[in-house]
């Protein structure tokens, strides 16, 4: 499900049934890293897209969780930690994406399923072969996401 | 030697005929805007609708295949590429087209995707499980069957319009 209104009644009315919140995770950056950040942004922008459409009956794709990319990884984690646990009181399952491999350096202290993705630069691509990359992706994502919920249904 | 009275043609006729041409001339360029502003939805239904091009006949099996095809849409003010999947397979003559969306909650299902249960779409989000025909199997979430494209071959092409509901 998105964080739609035309989404939204599903899950209220489906509680029982979507019960993983899908979180992006998203630096920002003013300065140099502009360029990268609003690449990494588009990409992890179309992966989750792309998860939420083969998952829509259980995912519910929730706004970015941003930060500054000059924060320390460890006060975004411990911003973060008060997200999901929010979550958590409605939700059995945290799923955490992103493209920025500050978060494997905190990857031990988050409880949750973090999964990091090299950045892939769509912004050259044609558009037949971005779709084919894409779906490359997601086929290796989706036994990841399945295998979490087999571990804890 | 041919009189010239017989080739004569006199100012009256000449006159009554060249009116006539014009004036239809002119009638033609009045009525045929409008007809073509009349029938114009007529014709634009006609070309191929909201078909989409999306497999080649001779690419199909008796096993369903996967195949992704996108389109334009339009909502609103915003125009989005959509990108759609079909499950397709031959059965005979027959060719069926069914929707990858699970009836249940809108996952998308797979074929041949759960080892316990061969040769049925599979939900891997709560196990939802149907038919090679997209008949939904009794026990499972799913209430209806998967919904079927309408399907239209033209010169080996497949072309697929909207997803219905089977029931």
């Amino acid at each position: 499900m998105k964080w739609t209104t035309e989404d939204i009644p599903f899950f209220i009315n489906e509680r029982e049934y979507i019960d993983t919140a899908l979180i992006p995770l998203l630096p920002i950056d003013f300065g140099n890293g502009i360029r990268q950040s609003a690449a990494m942004s588009e990409f992890i922008t179309v992966i989750t897209a792309e998860l939420e459409r083969q998952f829509k009956g259980r995912v519910l794709l929730v706004p970015p969780f941003t930060y500054l990319d000059s924060e320390n990884i460890t006060v975004c984690r411990d911003n973060l930690e008060q997200w999901t646990n929010k979550m958590k009181e409605e939700m059995k399952h945290v799923i955490l994406i992103t493209a920025d491999p500050s978060w494997k350096k905190v990857e031990a202290d988050i409880e949750d399923l973090l999964v990091w993705m090299p950045l892939v630069p769509l912004e050259n691509m044609e558009s037949e072969y971005k779709r084919q990359v894409v779906s490359e992706q997601i086929k290796q994502l989706i036994p990841l996401i399945m295998d979490k919920w087999k571990s804890s249904p | 030697m041919v009189s010239e009275k017989n080739h004569n043609v006199s100012r009256r006729q000449f006159l009554t005929y060249t009116l006539t041409g014009v004036g239809g001339f002119m009638a033609a360029g009045m009525i045929l805007p409008m007809a073509r502003f009349a029938i114009d939805p007529v014709l634009k239904a006609g070309a191929a609708g909201d078909m989409n091009a999306v497999a080649e006949v001779a690419d199909l099996t008796e096993e369903p295949q996967r195949f992704d095809f996108s389109y334009e849409q339009q909502d609103a003010w915003y125009t989005s590429e959509v990108t759609e999947t079909a499950w397709i397979y031959q059965e005979g003559d027959d060719i069926v087209a069914l929707s990858p969306t699970c009836t249940h909650l809108g996952c998308t299902v797979n074929w041949d995707a759960n080892e316990d249960h061969p040769n049925q779409f599979f939900c891997p989000c709560h196990g939802g499980r149907f038919e090679k025909d997209g008949t939904n199997i009794e026990g499972t979430p799913p209430t209806e069957p998967l919904h079927k494209y309408q399907v239209e071959v033209q010169d080996g092409t497949v072309y697929l319009g909207k997803a219905e509901p089977q029931i």
